[in-house]
C-alpha cells in the first residue's frame, strides 16, 4: 500500500469512528421508543462502523507525519463526506425504513449537507430513532464534520489551515484568533450554545424534548428535516414560528462574527458589509412578500402574513427549508422572490448554503467596476466588500465559482429533464440541491417531495447536494487530471 | 459640485441627422410598395412618416457643419444609445399611424422587435404586407448594426468610428480586419448583402415562394430575427428545401463575419480552424442529436418528423432567430432544456445573432477550468487561451463582467415579469427570449411569439430588454450610472 492510499484509509477510519459514535444518541432514542428489531439493526450498524474504523486506523497508523499539501486537504474533505453520506444511509436501509438504497443515500446526503429535501412521503410512520438520526445528521453536517476534524486532527499532527479552506463555507476565512483549533472550538461553543438555547425555548412553546431537539437540529444546522409531514406548520403556533425564525436567522450569520464580537462588541456585527446586506435582503423580501400577500388577499390578518412571509423568507435564504405555508399557492411575484433567495443563500462561514451573500456582494461590485473600466479603460480599481480590499485572486475565484454554479445548474437540469417534468421542477430541483435549500417548485414544492424522481435523478441530486455543501470546486476538482498527477 | 462634461454635441448631432435621413430613405421602400399595392392604411402612414423623416434628417445633417471630431468611449456609448433609441422611436410611427395598433407602446414594441432582430409581435393580428416589409427592412438594418452601416458608407464623416463600432458590434472584441474601421464596416456589409442576395435567389428557386415572401423570409433569417409572412409560419410552405435553406443561412449569419473576410482574402482557408466556429457547430450538432433522440424516446413521432423538427428548431434558437416550425408540438422536457440552453449561448461574435455568444461561453468554461488549477496550485499563473491565442486579461475580465451582468439582468427580469402572474417557465423563457433577441417563448404547453397578453408597462419593459440585449447591455447601463454623467477625468 502506498502512502496516499494508507493516508486515505486512515481518514476513512477516523470518519467511520466519528459517525459511528455519533449514531449512539440515536440508538439511545431508539432504545426508548422503537421495536427491538429496529434498535438491534441500528446498534449493529453503529458498532460495526466503530470497529471497522478502529481496525483501519490500526492498519494505517504509520502513515502520517508529513505536511499536508493542498491536494490532501481536498482529498480528506471529499472522502470524509462521501463516507459519512454512505454510512449515514445504512441505518435507513438496514432498519427497513427506506427500502430503496438510492433513496437512503439521498436522504443521508440531504441530511449531512443540511439540505432537508426528502424522498419520504409519510414521515410520521418512521421509527423515532431513525427520525432522530435523520435530523442529527443535520446537526453534524451543520458545521461540517470536517471542522470537527479541525479540533481533532491537530492531535494527529496535521495542521488544519489547508483543510479549512476547502471545508468552511464561503470565500474567505477571517481568522478571529490566531490558531485554527481555537477558532474551531469557538465556533463549536457558539453552535452548542445556540442548540441548547433553542431547545429550551422550543420546549417552552409546548414541544416535548424529542420534537424540540429534532427541530433545533434542523434549524441550527439550517437543514430543514422535521418529524411531521406538515413541517413546522404542524404546530400552528406563532411562538414556535418566531423562535425557529430567529435561530435560522442567527445560524445564517457568519459564525466568526460571534467570536469577534466577544472582543470588539456590537461593532463587529455592524461593520460587516455581508451581514448588513443579509439583513437588508431579509427585510426587503419579507416586506415585499407580506405586502403582496395582503394586496392579493391571500391573507386577511396582517400578523399571519407578516409571520408567514418572514418565516418563509428566512427559511429559504438561510437554506433551511422549513415550511409553515405553501408558497406555491402565493402570487408569482412572491414565488420569484423565493426563487432568487434560494440562489443567494446565507453568509459565509455560516451553516447556510447557496451562493453566499458575500459572493453576491462581490459580483455587484465587479459589475460596477466593469462599468467604470469601460469608461476609463486605464483606471485600476480594487474590490472592497467591507473596508478592506479583496485580493484579486479571491475575486477571480468568486467569478469562477459563479460560472461553475451556472454551468452545473444547466448540466443538472438537463439530467433531471429526463424525468420529462416541467422546467421549473428541473431547475429548482438542481438549485435547491446545489444550494442545500430543501424544497423547490413544481413537482417538488414545499408540500411535495422527491419520491417521484427516478434513481438516476436522485443519485445526481445527492451528489449535487454534497457538491453544493463543499462549495462546488472541492468536488469538481476530482475531475481534473492535474489532481491525480502528483508530479504536477 | 460636479459639472456636466461637454460632449462633441455637434458631431453627435450630425451623425444622428445622417441616420435619420437614412431611416427616411429606408421608409421609401415600404411606401412605394404601399402605393403600388394600394394599401390604404399603409399609404396613409408612410405618406406622413417618410417625407417628414427625410426632411428632418436632411435639415439636421446639412445645417450642422462638417466637423472633425475625435470620439472617446463616452461619446461612442452616447451615440450608439441615442441612435438606437431614435431609430426605434421614429420607426414606431408607421405602425402607430396605420390601423395595426392604437397604442404607441405596441408600436414601440413592434419597432424595437424590428430593429433588435427579435422578431416577436405585440398584437395577435398579422401585420399588413406594407408593415411587414417595413419590419423586414428594420430587421435588415438592425441585424448588422445600423451605425456600422453609417460608418461604412460615410468614411468621410471625419469621425473615428472604432468606439462606435465597439459599442455596437456584438461580441467581446471588435476585430479590425483592415486598417480603417470604415473599411472593416464596409466588408461586413458587403458580406451581408451578398448573403442576402444569395438566399433570396435560392428561396425563389424553391418555386413555392413569391418574390415578396422570399424577400421577407430572407431578411428574417439573414438578420436572425425570425420574421415570416404567414400566420402559420414556415409550416405554410411545407417544404424541406425551404427549411434547410433558411437554417443554413441562419447559421451562416450567426458565424463571425470576419471569418468570411479571411476566407475570401485567403488569410485562413480552413474555417474549421476557428475555435469559436467549431464550438458553434458542435453545439448545434449535439443539440440536434439530443433533441431528436429525446423526441424519439418520449414521443410517438417518426424519425423523419423528429429530425426535421429538431434540426430546424435547434438552429432557429441557437442562432437566436426564433422561427417556429410546428406550433402545436409539445416538446419533451429534455428538448426544452436543450432549446433553452442553445438560446442562452447564442451565435458567434461579430455576427447578427444575439445572446451570450459562443466565444464568451468558451472563455467562461476556460475560467472554470482555470479555477480548478488555481485551487490545486494557488500560485500558478494560467493564461486563458482560445485556440492558440491567449485572451488578454482585460478582455477576460470584460467577459466575466458581461456574463455576470447578463445573468443578473435575467434574474431581475424574472422578478419584474412575475407581476404578469404567468407560470415559472414562461416567465423565464420570456425574459431570455427578449434579452437574447430570439423572440420565441417555449412554454410548457405551447410556444408563443405574440406578447399581446402582457400588461402595457411590462411590454415597455420587454422592449427595454430587447434593446439592452441587442446593444450587449453596457451602452445602456453605462448611461444610467452617475459615473457617466460625472466630471470628466
Amino acid at each position: 500500500m502506498n502512502l496516499d492510499a494508507k493516508f486515505t484509509f486512515k481518514i476513512v477510519g477516523i470518519t467511520l469512528m466519528v459517525i459511528g459514535v455519533s449514531m449512539l444518541p440515536s440508538v439511545f432514542v431508539s432504545l426508548i421508543y422503537d421495536t427491538p428489531a429496529v434498535l438491534l439493526s441500528f446498534l449493529a450498524t453503529s458498532l460495526s462502523a466503530i470497529v471497522l474504523g478502529r481496525i483501519l486506523l490500526q492498519i494505517c497508523r504509520h502513515s502520517l507525519t508529513r505536511n499536508l499539501k493542498i491536494r490532501d486537504g481536498f482529498l480528506i474533505v471529499i472522502v470524509c463526506w462521501l463516507v459519512s453520506a454512505v454510512l449515514g444511509a445504512i441505518p435507513f436501509y438496514v432498519t427497513g425504513s427506506i427500502p430503496n438504497p438510492f433513496d437512503a443515500f439521498f436522504e443521508s446526503c440531504s441530511g449531512f449537507s443540511t439540505t432537508g429535501s426528502s424522498i419520504l412521503e409519510d414521515i410520521e410512520v418512521l421509527p423515532r430513532g431513525i427520525l432522530f438520526w435523520r435530523s442529527f445528521t443535520h446537526w453534524i453536517g451543520g458545521m461540517g464534520i470536517l471542522v470537527f476534524a479541525i479540533a481533532l486532527l491537530p492531535s494527529l499532527g496535521i495542521s488544519g489551515q489547508n483543510v479549512a479552506v476547502s471545508e468552511s463555507t464561503g470565500p474567505t476565512l477571517t481568522k478571529p484568533s490566531s490558531k485554527m483549533t481555537d477558532v474551531a472550538k469557538g465556533l463549536y461553543l457558539t453552535y452548542l450554545l445556540f442548540t441548547i438555547i433553542e431547545t429550551i425555548l422550543l420546549m417552552f412553546g409546548g414541544m416535548n424534548l424529542y420534537d424540540a431537539l429534532l427541530h433545533t437540529f434542523g434549524s441550527v444546522g439550517t437543514g430543514g428535516f422535521s418529524s411531521y409531514n406538515d413541517s413546522v406548520g404542524h404546530y400552528d403556533s406563532t411562538y414556535i414560528d418566531i423562535v425557529i425564525t430567529v435561530f435560522m436567522l442567527l445560524c445564517g450569520v457568519n459564525f466568526n462574527l460571534y467570536i469577534l464580537s466577544l472582543r470588539r462588541g456590537f461593532r463587529a456585527f455592524w461593520e460587516d458589509a455581508e451581514l448588513r446586506l443579509y439583513l437588508a435582503i431579509i427585510a426587503v423580501s419579507s416586506v415585499a412578500i407580506c405586502v403582496t400577500l395582503l394586496i392579493t388577499q391571500n391573507y386577511t390578518s396582517v400578523k399571519d402574513a407578516a409571520v408567514d412571509s418572514t418565516f418563509q423568507t428566512v427559511s429559504i435564504l438561510t437554506t433551511t427549508g422549513y415550511a409553515t405555508a405553501d408558497y406555491e399557492t402565493w402570487p408569482m411575484f412572491c414565488q420569484m422572490i423565493i426563487f432568487l433567495l434560494m440562489l443567494i443563500g446565507g453568509c459565509s462561514s455560516s451553516t447556510g448554503g447557496g451562493l453566499k451573500v458575500i459572493r453576491v456582494l462581490v459580483i455587484f461590485k465587479l459589475i460596477r467596476r466593469g462599468i467604470s473600466t469601460r469608461l476609463h479603460p486605464h483606471v485600476v480599481e480594487t474590490i472592497k466588500p467591507s473596508n478592506q480590499n479583496m485580493p484579486p485572486d479571491v475575486v477571480s475565484a468568486i467569478a469562477s465559482h459563479m460560472f461553475l454554479f451556472i454551468v452545473m445548474i444547466f448540466c443538472g437540469a438537463f439530467i433531471i429533464s429526463f424525468e420529462n417534468c416541467d422546467l421549473a421542477t428541473c431547475f429548482s430541483a438542481v438549485i435547491t440541491a446545489l444550494g442545500n435549500v430543501g424544497p423547490g417548485f413544481g413537482m417538488i414544492g414545499p408540500t411535495e417531495n422527491f419520491s417521484l424522481m427516478s434513481n438516476l435523478s436522485k443519485f445526481v441530486l445527492s451528489i449535487y447536494m454534497i457538491a453544493g455543501r463543499l462549495e462546488l470546486y472541492t468536488l469538481f476538482i476530482l475531475l481534473t487530471p492535474g489532481f491525480w498527477n502528483s508530479n504536477h | 459640485m460636479t459639472t456636466l462634461i461637454s460632449f462633441n454635441y455637434k458631431a453627435i448631432l450630425r451623425l444622428l441627422g445622417i441616420l435619420i435621413l437614412l431611416l427616411g430613405l429606408a421608409m421609401v421602400i415600404p411606401w412605394v410598395y404601399a402605393e403600388v399595392t394600394h394599401d390604404v392604411s399603409g399609404i396613409y402612414s408612410f405618406r406622413r412618416c417618410a417625407p417628414i423623416t427625410i426632411l428632418a434628417g436632411a435639415v439636421i445633417s446639412f445645417s450642422v457643419k462638417s466637423y472633425r471630431a475625435k470620439f472617446r468611449p463616452r461619446e461612442g456609448y452616447i451615440v450608439v444609445t441615442s441612435a438606437w433609441l431614435l431609430c426605434i422611436l421614429i420607426g414606431a410611427f408607421p405602425y402607430y399611424l396605420s390601423d395595426f395598433t392604437g397604442s404607441y407602446i405596441n408600436a414601440f414594441f413592434e419597432s424595437t422587435s424590428g430593429f433588435t432582430t427579435t422578431g416577436c409581435t405585440a398584437e395577435n393580428v398579422m401585420l399588413s404586407n406594407t408593415l411587414l416589409l417595413w419590419k423586414a427592412v428594420t430587421h435588415w438594418l438592425g441585424g448588422m448594426g445600423i451605425l456600422i452601416l453609417v460608418i461604412s458608407i460615410l468614411p468621410a464623416l471625419g469621425i473615428n468610428g472604432q468606439y462606435i463600432a465597439k459599442a455596437e458590434a456584438p461580441g467581446p472584441i471588435f476585430e479590425k480586419m483592415t486598417v480603417r474601421v470604415s473599411d472593416s464596416a464596409k466588408v461586413l456589409y458587403l458580406t451581408y448583402i451578398a448573403f442576402t442576395l444569395l438566399e433570396f435567389i435560392l428561396l425563389m428557386l424553391s418555386g413555392k415562394m413569391t418574390a415578396f415572401d422570399a424577400l421577407i423570409t430572407t431578411t428574417g433569417s439573414i438578420s436572425t430575427s425570425g420574421l415570416t409572412c404567414h400566420p402559420a409560419g414556415i409550416t405554410y410552405y411545407n417544404s424541406v428545401y425551404i427549411e434547410v435553406i433558411i437554417s443554413i443561412f441562419c447559421v451562416l449569419a450567426s458565424v463571425n463575419f470576419i471569418l468570411y473576410f479571411y476566407f475570401v482574402t485567403g488569410r485562413q482557408r480552413n474555417l474549421l480552424k476557428d475555435i469559436e466556429f467549431r464550438a458553434f457547430l458542435i453545439i448545434i450538432l449535439l443539440g440536434i442529436f439530443i433533441c431528436t433522440a429525446s423526441m424519439l424516446i418520449t414521443g410517438e413521432c417518426s424519425l423523419e418528423t423528429a429530425l426535421r423538427n429538431a434540426f430546424f428548431q435547434v438552429i432557429s434558437l441557437s442562432t437566436t432567430s426564433g422561427y417556429l416550425l410546428s406550433p402545436d408540438i409539445i416538446w419533451p422536457a429534455t428538448c426544452q432544456m436543450i432549446l433553452l440552453t442553445v438560446m442562452l449561448i447564442g451565435g458567434c461574435s461579430s455576427s447578427t445573432s444575439g445572446s451570450l455568444k459562443v466565444s464568451r461561453v468558451l472563455v467562461m468554461l476556460k475560467l472554470i477550468w482555470r479555477g480548478c488549477i488555481k485551487r490545486i496550485h494557488p500560485r500558478s499563473v494560467v493564461a486563458v487561451k482560445l485556440g492558440k491565442n491567449a485572451v488578454s486579461a482585460p478582455v477576460v475580465s470584460g467577459i466575466t463582467v458581461f456574463i455576470l451582468t447578463y445573468m443578473s439582468i435575467l434574474l431581475f427580469s424574472l422578478l419584474v415579469l412575475s407581476f404578469q402572474g404567468l407560470d415559472f417557465q414562461t416567465t423565464f423563457t420570456t425574459a431570455l427570449a427578449m434579452l437574447s433577441n430570439t423572440g420565441l417563448v417555449i412554454g410548457p404547453t405551447e410556444s408563443l411569439v405574440d406578447f399581446s397578453s402582457f400588461h402595457p408597462l411590462l411590454r415597455l419593459y420587454l422592449s427595454g430588454l430587447m434593446i439592452i440585449g441587442r446593444l450587449e447591455m453596457f451602452p445602456i447601463i453605462i448611461m444610467l450610472t452617475r459615473h457617466f454623467w460625472g466630471k470628466a477625468r
